[in-house]
């Protein structure tokens, strides 16, 4: 679960402004999986072919950012998750078009939930060996190894407490063996949990950090501040970090900021893997100017750019380059925060009334149109299990949803039932709006802060940087922000609980680095999370926070107005993979190239 | 002269402990900067944040915090760590600077070598169609932001995105012991970017003081000695006229890496202008302190130059 800012190319999804607001009609449009339209003639992860490529060649990738980490302890952003797909194999992963039902990796079969729902057993697949200049076979112990670590302040892993934080020990746990994970036989890993939220457990093992890492080789490394495995690492995937024999990365298959190469791990035997891994090698340059970039990729061969290209080559792609585009959907969102516990917004029906007066379809034209968004009715993403089942695209049927243009009659029904009867705001509060710079969020906070003058508010309208406005003012509970109109959200796996948890469950408010911007503490939705998170099986999930989704709608807790659709590019003899899952970003182990 | 030397020198110390100790309290003070919270990434807990804070040594007061640093910067050269990158910045940008070098040094070359003669002919023959020429393409040049420039050079002359396919284009820069005549050839399009809005700039400026000069009373008394054209305008004209020029080419040297940034982004050189945009778009604080240091640096020492390179030009100037 993260902020939209965790995710470099959903901000730089930010780039696409204005002049891609004529892109995309519904007219001639293709469906995906959940209902989304994707302009007819675009790639989708959802209709890309993933057999049948050819083998051989070096694809040159140029991405204008850098990754974070190349730990998979560390990992958490779309880029990192790129080459730790293609590098290093979790227990679970997800084929390149679903965001559901994740297939056995390193595991050998499904994970077994015992009647209590407070154990997992997870047999490990056999076969997998570590790349050099470990070679040995892989066993649950290195699986352990790799998850404890987390624990380790050296490592710091971002989300080992929100998801792996119910093992048995975790709490005291600092990167040493702690008695939620054991080991019972080399080909066997049990996690004891203290409650039966077993399903979220499991799905969080399609994350980097249930990849195995061995510990007599990274120990050393993970003892030193921060821990240098990243730069001394070794893979279990078809692909891994050029090295040398010492297994160093650093300076030679990765140089921060300037370029990583990815070659074949001698060691991968395809019989254990369902990857083709069609690619020889992989070679990604970093940094650059966008525009630079994507008409290198556009114009080139055997190239791809897997961060967000600039607004003028989606533009260039879609018209003349169009199959060379794809645009993925369900890949996150952003909406409006505003403050449920103190203030105006603390009353129900104001929310209500700035649902129903704000324009959302002029929003989602300032971020480029029907070709890279869609307009938001709910909360739940598009490929998230439930989806369908809480409203769709179309969302729940209640009148302050029913007007994507905004409809200030609505907004006026709410202001009178919330005590307005000129149905204008006459409260003496003056609002405090913080956005973020740069574009579209800075046009799309413009948007609403003008809807809320047109209720008759009053407000202080601040721009900041957007990690000082996270991290500073909608992040920061004592600041008290009225609304928040550029944040957003990413699921780091597909289930409703990583979608509507952590910004919406009154426990995950925190005193600094908040995630639940709205302070939405709503006893009844708090409750009905609590009871979601232990529901065990994927249709009940489903069902479960779909309906948790439709109290959210109800309550108003946030006003949605963008699911985004990402796009990426490629050089017209390549045959690019995107990744659903990973806002689709191009998957490494399936592309190939003409 | 010495003496002198030895001052500017102190000075130019004393700036930096400034500069240094200004970038210290400002960056501590901003929200987003905080090393603990970088390192531990988001979504981390208060305990591990703390444990981090613990060992950075972020939980000592921040006088203390302050000397250690100071300690390091001085006396072990020791810039910090980038958690962003996960290297040393000290590693970082030594490894960078060769890429920044090679670029500005050469523009500076290709600037002086072309702005200097136009200017020295736009003087010599105002009014002339080649004066209005050169001082209209000045113009022009002058008013060209870099960004905008290189990505039209890009687009017109590069071998693999341009219409002409002339030069080596983005990403082609190899370091000069790798490749020289790859060196030279992946910096042709950079150099003439960077160098185009100076050059403009010292064209005009050199126009206008060797104008000036060219018109004093010791410039007839030498051609009234018979001296030649030639000697008059280089040994007299010239050398009296390049004095402001040298002042500004001072602190042009000095904020080169400024100007390198956005050349190095759009040709993709992996030099420190692009370390530090990359650093200020990730608020990686470490590296934007390290570059703004050597920025600092370069400044300095560029003054005390220029300010020696006085004395030796014009035989007016002393110090004491």
């Amino acid at each position: 679960m993260s902020p939209i800012r965790t995710f470099a190319s959903a901000v730089l999804a930010g780039a696409l402004v204005l002049v891609l607001a004529a892109c995309g009609s519904s007219s001639n449009s293709v469906s995906g999986g959940s209902g989304i339209k994707v302009a007819k003639g675009i790639q989708t992860p959802l209709n890309e072919k993933l057999t049948g490529g050819k083998r051989g060649g070096t694809l040159t990738v140029l991405d204008h950012d850098d990754f974070e980490h190349i730990d998979p302890g560390e990992a958490y952003s779309t880029l990192d998750y790129e080459v730790m797909d293609a590098t290093q194999r979790p227990l679970y992963s997800y084929k390149p078009n679903t965001f559901s039902n994740p297939s056995p990796d390193m595991a050998a079969g499904p994970a077994q939930i015992s009647a209590d729902g407070k154990t997992i057993t997870i047999h490990i697949r056999k076969g997998v060996h570590f790349s050099p200049p470990v070679n040995r076979e892989v066993t649950s112990a290195d699986v352990a190894y790799a998850i404890e670590r987390g624990a380790n302040p050296n490592v710091a892993n971002p989300y080992f407490s929100s998801y792996f934080g119910s093992l048995v020990g975790a709490e005291k746990a600092d990167g040493g063996p702690f008695p939620g994970i054991t080991t019972p036989n080399r080909d066997t890993i049990v996690f004891h949990l203290t409650k039966p939220n077993a399903a979220i457990v499991i799905d969080a093992l399609v994350l980097p950090l249930s990849a195995p890492v061995p510990e007599e080789f990274a120990k050393p490394y993970d003892a030193k501040q921060p821990t240098e495995y990243g730069n001394y690492q070794v893979a279990t995937g078809p692909y891994m970090f050029k090295s040398n024999a010492a297994g160093k990365v650093l300076g030679i298959g990765y140089q921060p900021g300037k370029s990583a190469t990815l070659v074949r791990n001698p060691n991968w035997n395809p019989a254990t893997d369902s990857r083709p891994a069609y690619l020889d090698q992989i070679d990604i340059q970093i940094g650059g100017d966008t525009t630079v970039i994507g008409r290198q990729v556009l114009e080139g061969s055997d190239m791809a750019q897997n961060d967000i290209p600039a607004q003028s080559i989606v533009k260039l792609a879609y018209e003349h380059f169009r199959d060379q585009l794809e645009i993925s959907p369900g890949a996150g969102d952003h909406y409006i925060a505003v403050d449920n516990k103190q203030g105006p917004f603390a009353n129900v029906n104001l929310r209500k009334a700035f649902w129903a007066a704000l324009d959302r379809t002029a929003m989602d034209k300032a971020r480029g149109g029907e070709l890279v968004t869609n307009v938001m009715t709910h909360f739940l993403f598009p490929e998230i299990p439930g989806f369908a089942q809480a409203g769709g695209l179309a969302g729940p049927k209640v009148d302050y949803n029913d007007y994507p243009e905004g409809n200030m009659a609505v907004a006026a029904k709410y202001m009178k039932l919330a005590g307005y009867p000129s149905g204008r705001y006459t409260g003496g509060k003056t609002l405090q709006v913080v956005g973020s710079t740069g574009s579209p969020e800075a046009e799309d906070a413009e948007i609403a802060n003008q809807t809320l003058k047109n209720l008759g508010f009053r407000t202080k309208f601040d721009l900041v940087e957007v990690s000082a406005m996270y991290s500073k003012y909608c992040g920061a509970p004592t600041e008290a922000i009225d609304v928040c109109p550029s944040v957003g959200w990413a699921a780091d796996f597909g289930d409703g609980q990583a979608v509507l948890d952590v910004p919406f469950n009154g426990k995950n408010i925190v005193a600094t680095d908040n995630n639940n911007w709205g302070l939405v503490n709503n006893p009844e939705i708090n409750k009905a999370m609590d009871a979601a998170e232990l529901i065990v099986g994927a249709k009940a999930r489903a069902s479960a926070w779909a309906q948790i989704d439709r109290k959210l709608v109800a309550q108003a807790v946030a006003i949605p107005y963008d699911w985004n659709k990402e796009p990426y590019i490629e050089s017209k003899d390549v045959a690019g993979v995107g990744d659903l899952w990973d806002v689709g970003e191009w998957d490494y182990s399936y592309t190939s190239l003409k | 002269m010495t003496r002198y030397i030895i001052r500017r020198i102190l000075w130019g110390v004393l700036l930096l402990i400034l500069v240094t100790a200004l970038m210290f309290v400002l960056f501590r003070i901003l929200p987003a900067g905080e090393p603990a919270r970088l390192r531990a990434g988001r979504n981390a807990s208060p305990r591990v944040i703390a444990e981090i804070r613990r060992d950075l040594g972020l939980n000592k007061s921040l006088p203390a915090q302050f000397w250690i640093y100071m300690k390091e910067v001085f006396l072990h050269f020791n810039l910090g760590y980038s958690y962003y990158s996960s290297a040393p910045v000290r590693g970082l940008i030594a490894e960078r600077l060769g890429a920044t070098v090679s670029l500005t040094v050469g523009g500076a070359i290709v600037w002086l070598a072309t702005g200097l003669p136009v200017g020295i002919i736009s003087a010599l023959r105002r009014g002339s169609k080649l004066d209005r020429a050169s001082m209209g393409a000045a113009l022009v040049l002058v008013s060209a932001p870099e960004y905008w420039l290189g990505l039209i050079a890009l687009y017109l002359l590069a071998a693999d995105i341009g219409r002409l396919k002339i030069f080596p284009g983005a990403d082609s820069y190899v370091a000069l012991a790798s490749d020289p005549w790859k060196w030279f050839t992946s910096l042709i399009l950079p150099w003439l970017v960077l160098a185009a809005g100076s050059a403009a700039i010292y064209a005009r400026l050199m126009r206008s003081t060797l104008t000036e000069a060219m018109g004093e009373d010791y410039i007839r008394t030498a051609r009234a000695k018979g001296l030649s054209e030639r000697r008059v305008v280089l040994r007299h004209g010239v050398r009296a006229a390049v004095n402001p020029i040298m002042t500004i080419l001072a602190l042009d040297i000095g904020t080169l890496i400024g100007s390198a940034i956005l050349v190095e982004v759009v040709f993709n050189i992996h030099g420190v202008g692009q370390l530090a945009y990359t650093a200020i778009t990730h608020a990686d604080f470490p590296i934007v302190q390290g570059t703004v240091l050597l920025g600092a640096l370069f400044i300095v020492v560029a003054s005390i130059v220029v300010d020696i390179a006085y004395a030796y030009l014009d035989p007016r100037v002393r110090y004491s």
